[in-house]
């Protein structure tokens, strides 16, 4: 068996016949169809890369003392000696009584400044 | 009429026209090239436009170090490379879909040798499958297949001489 008359003959029976301008209208069809896919492609790597890169720094941020996040109103309260907390809450249940608007007092009584209070009633003591 | 390095230059200065023309003259051999491996028109068809794209990149790029002809050669030869890998997985993933040759119309005959000598030529190792695509596809010179190659004259002759042997076992076979 001669191999290479095979592959010639083989060869020389192909068709080698395209249409120039089918082709090249399809070319770029083609290659806009591709350049829009990578396009599409490379703005979602962006975008993951960027969420990534900001999460991160967010996250890096982030800090272990709680009170940074939620309020600590209530610290004052537990070095409070038992007198002084019998008399805030004697001035509270007072303030709330009399109140024409409820609401006002426990605004006032959230915003309070508990330490003033504890020194106040501290010297009152002494 | 331009010469090929004149189109390429008014591509990289943006002229669409000048691309599209050398693709107009340079589509008969790249298509030609790509049937006698695939026998498919499609196939053929699909392959150049490969090709043309990868060109439409490279070429804004294209600094005049080998002739355009040369380059699209090489490009060619390349994507036939990829076509035959491709090839051979699919020949492995299908193997129980390949029809018996007892089976085969006469008139399919043709068809089926090509198929066969172009399988053969997939499994050859890469060097010695270019240097036969090249040598009975194009009829190509020894010397030019080592120039582009990258090789001496010897080793593409040697790599050639293997190929042949290797496929004439194969088929014997």
């Amino acid at each position: 068996m001669n191999i290479e008359k095979e592959l010639k003959n083989i060869i020389l029976s192909q068709d080698q016949t395209i249409d120039t301008d089918d082709f090249i209208n399809n070319l770029h069809a083609e290659r806009k169809r591709r350049f829009a896919k990578n396009i599409g492609f490379l703005n979602g790597v962006s975008a993951a890369v960027f969420l990534t890169i900001f999460g991160f720094a967010s996250m890096s941020q982030l800090t272990d003392d709680f009170t940074v996040y939620a309020s600590n109103d209530l610290q004052p309260l537990e070095v409070m000696d038992s007198e002084t907390e019998a008399y805030v809450y004697d001035i509270a249940s007072y303030l709330v009584d009399t109140s024409d608007d409820i609401w006002e007092t426990i605004i006032f009584l959230d915003e309070i400044q508990y330490e003033p209070v504890i020194a106040m009633n501290n010297r009152g003591v002494e | 009429m331009r010469t090929d390095e004149e189109l390429i230059k008014e591509f990289q200065n943006g002229s669409e026209e000048a691309f599209n023309e050398l693709v107009k003259r340079h589509l008969p051999d790249t298509y030609g090239f790509f049937i006698k491996f695939t026998s498919d028109p499609i196939e053929a068809e699909d392959l150049a436009q490969d090709v043309f794209i990868k060109m439409y990149k490279a070429l804004k790029k294209f600094k005049f170090q080998s002739k355009f002809k040369t380059y699209l050669y090489r490009a060619n030869i390349n994507m036939s490379n990829t076509y035959f890998k491709r090839n051979k997985w699919r020949n492995l993933l299908h193997l129980d879909q390949a029809p018996e040759p007892i089976y085969m119309d006469t008139s399919n005959e043709d068809e089926w040798k090509r198929n066969e000598l172009w399988n053969a030529v997939s499994k050859l190792p890469s060097r010695q499958r270019m240097v036969v695509t090249m040598r009975i596809s194009d009829e190509m010179p020894y010397k030019d297949i080592a120039k582009l190659m990258g090789i001496s004259e010897n080793s593409a002759k040697v790599n050639y001489h293997h190929a042949v042997k290797t496929l004439k076992n194969q088929l014997e076979n």
